[in-house]
């Protein structure tokens, strides 16, 4: 398949590729994987808890060309928006900025679910009230 | 017999016949069925494949385009088409796996669909989004994946560590161990699902069905970890 040049960008040059200290309470670490394809990809923000803008992000995506380019515009995406502006970023904005395919789309899926995800860890560690959320468990409801 | 009898005979108009008719033994026209219909089985997930095998063979000798050679252009054709619906629906029934994941097809499951709702759910409404994989799997995975990277890079320098190496096929054998857990889970669901189906009890039955599709799902990523493994192990 072929991928757009935009994507191919992403891949070849991947913008923010490291990590954070998980542990640092500034940090919120999103880890999300999608199962149709086995990709995982880890997503980190840095935030300023007097602005609540995010300061630095930082990924790592163990996948396709189209994971990686959409955690790496991901991240791209998110610095210097506060984290109510970052939740505001929609997979659908990643589909439109990276031209991908239909069969890709799960890929931008996943970058949104790991903004979400890392921005809620954010937040529990900070003591932001949020709505409780059934936590992800590892069997369904017996 | 195979297959729940469903119309009369093109040919002699006389008994409803599935793939021959039981009057005079032509054959029918194929119609869009699944693979289960096909071959006139319920949809359960235990499955006798030695009787199945039986009635492959059976059905295939006897759909087999040779037969039809002197029979009219319509049957030949059907033959032809009926013959590649065999195999198809034989390949996937045979296969625990895709047995598996193609009843869940039929039970309109698609995860991608609803992976995508989800995830405009958690934007809506704030709440963070389930995720199908459970997050110590998660874990695993990315820490597997970044010792494999160190792996390879270490290849490219033309060094190996064999601590690592080691580490990687103790971590494999586990992986390999949880498949196999995850196999025998499988088929208690089944027990389940079957269970389900016969007491028409259709609020079961979807339970069942997402407990499969969870399962499947933490399989998948299992298997390409180990798959991955292997191939970052070979040399």
């Amino acid at each position: 398949m072929a991928y757009s040049d935009k994507v191919l960008d992403h891949y070849s040059n991947p913008r923010n590729v490291g990590s954070m200290d998980k542990n640092s309470r500034d940090v919120g670490t999103g880890l999300v994987g999608a199962p149709e394809c086995g990709d995982v990809m880890k997503l980190q923000i840095k935030v300023n808890p007097q602005t609540s803008v995010i300061e630095d992000a930082k990924f790592k995506t163990f996948g396709c060309g189209s994971a990686i380019a959409s955690s790496s515009l991901a991240t791209e995406w998110v610095k210097g928006k506060t984290i109510d502006e970052a939740l505001q970023i929609k997979n659908t904005e990643i589909v439109q900025e990276l031209s991908l395919p239909p069969v890709k789309i799960h890929c931008s899926v996943l970058a949104e679910d790991a903004i979400r995800a890392a921005i809620h860890d954010w937040k529990k560690k900070n003591g932001t009230t949020e709505k409780t959320a059934a936590p992800a468990e590892a069997k369904a409801s017996p | 017999m195979p297959g729940d009898a469903t119309t009369t005979c093109w040919s002699c108009g006389d008994m409803r016949a599935a793939h021959f008719c039981s009057s005079c033994g032509k054959v029918q026209p194929p119609a869009p069925v699944d693979y289960f219909t096909f071959f006139g089985l319920p949809r359960k997930l235990n499955l006798d494949t030695a009787a199945l095998e039986v009635e492959f063979y059976e059905l295939s000798r006897r759909l087999h385009p040779d037969v039809y050679g002197r029979a009219d252009s319509k049957e030949q054709h059907w033959s032809l088409e009926k013959s590649s619906q065999l195999n198809d629906a034989y390949r996937i029934l045979k296969d625990p796996i895709r047995r598996t994941e193609y009843l869940l097809r039929l039970e309109g499951i698609e995860l991608e669909e609803q992976s995508k709702t989800a995830t405009e759910k958690a934007r809506n409404t704030g709440e963070l989004k389930k995720q199908i994989v459970p997050p110590e799997l998660l874990e695993e995975v990315f820490n597997l994946n970044m010792e494999l990277q160190e792996l390879r890079t270490q290849r490219q320098m033309g060094e190996d560590d064999p601590a690592l190496i080691e580490e990687l096929g103790r971590q494999k054998l586990e992986l390999e161990r949880k498949f196999e857990a995850l196999s025998k889970e499988l088929r208690t669901y089944w027990d389940e699902w079957d269970q389900a189906v016969e007491n028409g009890n259709d609020q079961e039955r979807r339970k069942v069905r997402d407990k499969m599709v969870d399962l499947l799902n933490r399989r998948n990523y299992i298997r390409n970890l180990v798959r991955d493994v292997n191939e970052g192990l070979e040399t």
